[in-house]
């Protein structure tokens, strides 16, 4: 079975996404870019800082900073519950928890499905790969850059 | 140079206070003591607002005395310095908040006192 998969991939690549939900938004992260999920524990809130910027929370003996995607993309506020997910986002020397508020998991996209991110949108789509519809609108997940907006985070924070 | 003199120079002595309901910790070596705190005393709205706020933590500046207005000021502890950490760059905080005192996955804001005072403007009472 494995290399008929290899060649099935071969023909069809494919891109591997964490996804998960915030808010009403469904988004994948590449799964490159995402070390690991843990529960969103205590959170010391920073002065100053960004309103996307939640605090800090320790984690493996690091101070990591938690980011709210939905108010960084103007999307709404997210809510730090029991259930509450971080996930740990990497890209270069950056790292940062992500809140999540359910976790939907790793997916295999196909890359002749991920449809580029709409035009004329709002900023949120600078800050997209794409996008990948399911069977319905509700299904759509929007694909992140998540390098570019952890950039973006950054020089946001250091620009204040 | 023996164990005991390399383990005294890898703490910092640390004082914790509390302002609202946030506790901070500071160098405990900028701090000359603890005083009735006075109206015009430095409150920062990015530490929070003193729910009372009867004392002052009284530090030194190239200016004079500057006071901060907090709520309690708990003990002095010596912490290891590898319980310190600096402020992660994509958190853009305030340049008062120096860093964190890490004490297990709590993270204790540490506080530099002088730059309270850089950022208010003022040393809280003249």
């Amino acid at each position: 079975m494995a290399p008929d998969r290899a060649v099935a991939a071969q023909a069809r690549p494919e891109q591997e996404f964490f996804c998960f939900r915030v808010g009403d938004l469904r988004l994948g992260v590449p799964s490159e870019n995402v070390l690991e999920v843990l529960r969103a524990g205590l959170l010391t809130p920073l002065p100053r800082t960004p309103s996307f910027i939640m605090g800090v929370t320790g984690h493996r003996g690091e101070v990591l900073p938690v980011v709210d995607l939905l108010r960084f993309l103007s999307k709404g506020e997210a809510r730090i519950g029991p259930r509450t997910r971080l996930f740990v986002g990497i890209t270069g020397s950056y790292v940062a928890g992500v809140v999540a508020d359910t976790v939907l998991g790793l997916r295999r996209i196909p890359v002749s499905e991920i449809l580029p991110p709409p035009l004329g949108g709002d900023a949120a789509a600078e800050h997209l790969l794409g996008v990948v519809h399911g069977s319905g609108n509700q299904d759509a997940i929007n694909l992140l850059n998540f390098s570019k907006l952890l950039q973006t985070a950054r020089q946001r924070a250091v620009a204040r | 140079m023996n164990d005991e003199h390399v383990q005294e120079q890898e703490v910092v002595d640390i004082l914790f206070f509390d302002i609202g309901h946030s506790l901070y910790g500071t160098d405990a070596s900028q701090v000359l003591r603890i005083d009735r705190s006075l109206p015009e005393d430095i409150t920062l709205p990015g530490l929070g607002l003193p729910l009372r706020g009867h004392r002052a933590i009284v530090f030194d500046t190239p200016e004079g005395e500057g006071h901060l207005k907090v709520d309690a000021v708990h003990a002095v502890r010596s912490i290891p310095l590898n319980s310190l950490r600096r402020m992660p760059p994509t958190a853009g905080a305030a340049p008062y908040a120096v860093g964190v005192y890490l004490e297990e996955a709590r993270a204790v804001l540490l506080i530099d006192l002088v730059e309270t005072a850089r950022t208010q403007g003022t040393q809280g009472r003249h």
